[in-house]
């Protein structure tokens, strides 16, 4: 470590990162006008982009004064946290990036390279990051490890095994067993044993000794946050709800990107905080909520603010997401007392790495409890493991709560599989379905 | 002339005469442990017909095999008796296995076996021993204790058909294999459904002789998950391009790459022959040790260019193909890469890059 680029980096992050927001806010543009459909904004917004805009700005003093891991949204961060690794997301990278609208744009790098369009464009926006070095974030750095787990998909592996290949960079993948049924004590045994092994490598990348205790601080900070998280969460339950599963989207990102670091645990507080101060004054995301949808799938980044228009204009508001509630809803297995099988536990069974009667289980006592009127799914070319399924959990939905729902075929970041037309047309017949149905109830 | 039998009428024979047939879908599991139960596995990777109902069931960019698997289980056929098993490969059928099993409903069992992914050591090797153990334990659930000594036959001769399936594969890659394209790969395809002893019988009953035989035909390596459509194979076999090695998931990727020694303990045969399985896109292991294999194949059976025969939306297929083909162009070896969808013939375009690839190969044989 170098003393000049840690005095640096302290530097940034001291004064830099400070001034650096300070002139951001003086320079911000008048904001845009909010559609008379939408209630007041979040205030927590304004702290988000500060939290993002500094973890991206200070990851460019960061080489050479602490290893950076690019690490996948399912994989066990607690761990590398204990080494005090600085952590990239590539997926929120790619988000960020379809969020721009300019997700075709990186995707094209990746297959004029030969990538195949048919891959996961989260991988593909990545890849032709990494192949051109443009990002929206100004500057990533390389790093020096990367750290996935197959918890999500198996995409992920061959993603991280491209780039590894390509940087010629090591590679640690924590392999979780998908749950078929339930997860065996083979299973656990397994990915508990997989954790105790990465720990002379992380040793060895990171020019750290691992300590225990500094893990169980961090497992107790990230059980925290995830608790908040699902708090939060649940608040949605109320009528009217208090943000949109579009607000959510956003505010998902230091639960997934920063989790076990003290700046996660402390945001979902002041959240958590304005949130319940809403329900408690009754102040709804939108001005009149008269129907209540759950969402399913990842969000399709480049039409979030089109969507979330669209039906706050009809009254309609998303109040909950499988895809939001999936950093909570396993957090209930960790324990600072026995720390590697309960990762195992938390880290194995995530939505994503369980079978599909789990997951038409956890959407029906969604709708249940946060009071669903009906259903929109992304399924979005992307993700085989989100999607595969879609049309039968669909059925089952509709079969036994007599649940609208509608199938929006699309990307999460490649805007060129999106036809607007077609969808519009989906859309408005979905809306019309519901409301006839729920006029007649 | 090989005498292989038809594989519909084959099952449908074994299941009048009240053989408990399972259906088995890609790609790797421990057959030996079926064949112990007494089940005979009919693996099904892409059964013909039309993809009528499984649309209704799957997005338009699920790969063929996922969805004409579906359409083959949406059928009901009455063969399979004994249930499905779904090994883990890849996430569309780990997704199909719980979409059939928890939401489409079959009358009969379905299971499945997860394959580790990455790289392997030996906390890998004590998971898969452990899999194997609760394997067993599911079937015997439904098919009564399993007899050990059965289990120690079966591994003897799933031993017996690697060793001759390796040394058909090394005569193959020597020009001492009298076979065309077509007939070598029904051969190695007869063993997704026959009895092993049936199996056996008929690999024995290729004869290997000593000496190559005379080959002046442009050589080249198949890579993918299965091996080109019969009407593409006829093709190369037309234009006098021998398919000389093999580097697919339903051929060469599920034979260990060395012999193995005879089985003493089960278990630990089982697990052994897993982890010396070559290196496949669907277990997601190094891309050096993939590419140093392929590399030794190429040099092994000296094939002038490789075919990638890609399945369409194949994901772990994808992903591995675009670097193999960078390292295999940086080291001057001529590549194809074709889409399939399985079925449906072989289209103009098709045709002519596969005797482009044919004159380019000639040409470097002349020069
Ligand atoms: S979108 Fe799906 S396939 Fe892509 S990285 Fe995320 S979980 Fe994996
Ligand atoms: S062809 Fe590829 S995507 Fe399809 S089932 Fe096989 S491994 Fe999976």
């Amino acid at each position: 470590m170098s003393l000049a680029k840690s005095l640096k980096f302290k530097f940034m992050k001291d004064y830099g990162a400070p001034a650096l927001l300070t002139f951001q806010n003086f320079k911000k543009r008048k904001p845009r006008p909010i559609p008379e459909a939408f209630g007041p904004p979040l205030k927590a917004n304004q702290r988000l982009k500060e939290i993002l805009t500094r973890h991206y700005f200070l990851s460019r003093y960061v080489p050479g004064v602490k290893k950076v891991a690019w690490v996948t949204s399912g994989a066990p961060v607690e761990l590398l946290r204990a080494f005090d690794f600085y952590t990239i997301y590539p997926e929120n990278h790619s988000a960020l990036v379809g969020a721009k609208k300019q997700g075709a744009d990186y995707c094209g790098i990746a297959e004029s390279d030969g990538f195949s369009q048919d891959l996961c464009s989260y991988a593909r926006i990545d890849l032709g990051h990494m192949l051109s070095g443009k990002t929206p974030a100004g500057k990533l750095p390389k790093p020096d490890l990367l750290f996935c787990s197959n918890n999500i998909c198996q995409t992920v592996l061959y993603w991280y095994k491209a780039i590894a290949h390509e940087l010629d960079i090591p590679l640690i993948h924590f392999d979780a067993p998908f749950v078929t049924t339930q997860q065996t004590e083979a299973d656990v045994r397994y990915m508990a044993q997989q954790l105790q092994d990465m720990i002379p490598v992380l040793e060895r990348i990171s020019g750290k000794i691992f300590y225990l205790d500094d893990l169980e601080v961090i497992l107790k900070r990230s059980m925290e946050s995830s608790q908040t998280w699902g708090t939060i969460l649940k608040e949605m339950q109320a009528k009217p709800a208090p943000m949109t599963i579009f607000d959510a989207f956003g505010h998902l990102a230091p639960i997934v990107s920063l989790r076990g670091l003290p700046v996660a645990e402390d945001y979902y507080h002041i959240l958590l905080e304005e949130v319940q101060d809403r329900v408690a004054r009754g102040i709804g995301a939108i001005t009149e909520e008269r129907y209540r949808l759950i969402w399913d799938n990842i969000a399709i980044w480049y039409k979030v603010r089109y969507l979330a228009t669209f039906f706050a204009e009809r009254k309609m508001n998303f109040v909950s997401a499988t895809y939001t509630n999936a950093w909570a809803e396993t957090t209930g297995y960790l324990d600072v007392k026995d720390p590697w099988n309960s990762m195992a536990k938390t880290y194995g069974q995530i939505i994503l790495n369980n079978n599909l009667k789990h997951r038409l289980d956890l959407m029906k006592s969604m709708i249940n409890d946060y009071g669903v009127h009906g259903m929109v799914m992304h399924s979005t070319r992307s993700c085989k493991p989100y999607s595969v399924g879609q049309f039968d959990l669909r059925k089952a939905l509709n079969t036994e709560l007599d649940l609208p729902a509608v199938i929006l075929d699309a990307d999460i970041a490649d805007e060129r599989v999106w036809s607007e037309q077609q969808i519009q047309t989906r859309l408005e017949a979905f809306c019309e379905t519901l409301e006839d149905q729920v006029s007649a109830t | 002339m090989m005498n292989i039998p038809n594989r519909k009428e084959y099952l449908q024979q074994q299941s009048q005469s009240g053989q408990q047939i399972m259906g088995v879908l890609p790609a790797l599991y421990p057959r030996e442990m079926l064949w112990a139960f007494d089940i005979l596995p009919a693996e099904i990777w892409d059964p013909p017909g039309d993809i009528l109902h499984a649309n209704a069931h799957l997005q338009a960019t699920i790969c063929p095999v996922v969805k004409r698997s579906l359409e083959f289980i949406l059928k009901e056929p009455d063969i399979i008796n004994a249930g499905y098993l779904f090994p883990h490969t890849c996430d569309s059928l780990q997704n199909l296995a719980t979409q059939v099993k928890d939401l489409i409903g079959v009358p009969v069992p379905v299971y499945s076996f997860y394959n580790p992914k990455g790289e392997f050591n030996r906390t890998t090797r004590q998971y898969y021993t452990d899999i194997l153990g609760d394997f067993q334990t599911i079937l015997e659930q439904q098919h009564g204790s399993l007899d050990r000594k059965k289990l120690s036959t079966a591994c003897k001769l799933g031993h017996k058909i690697d060793s001759r399936r390796l040394e058909l594969q090394n005569a193959r890659m020597t020009d001492r294999l009298p076979l065309s394209n077509s007939e070598y790969f029904q051969l190695i395809r007869a063993g997704e459904y026959l009895q092993p002893e049936d199996y056996l019988k008929l690999l024995d009953a290729i004869s290997i002789p000593d000496e190559p035989i005379p080959n002046d035909k442009a050589r080249i390596m198949v890579s993918g998950i299965l091996p080109p459509h019969p009407d593409m194979l006829e093709y190369f076999d037309d234009l006098h391009l021998s398919l000389v090695a093999d580097d697919l998931l339903a051929g060469s990727r599920r034979i260990p790459r060395i012999k193995l020694d005879p089985p003493q303990d089960p278990m630990e045969y089982l697990t052994e022959r897993f982890f010396l399985l070559p290196p496949c896109s669907t277990k997601a292991g190094s891309l050096d040790e993939r590419f140093r294999y392929l590399n030794k194949r190429i040099g092994n059976s000296q094939a002038q260019g490789v075919l990638f025969n890609i399945v369409k939306f194949c994901e772990p297929e994808l992903f591995d193909h675009h670097l193999m083909v960078k390292a295999l162009k940086d080291t001057g070896i001529p590549v194809l890469s074709m889409d399939t969808e399985l079925q449906g013939g072989l289209s103009g375009q098709d045709k002519t890059r596969i005797e482009a690839l044919g004159e380019l190969l000639r040409d470097r044989m002349v020069s």
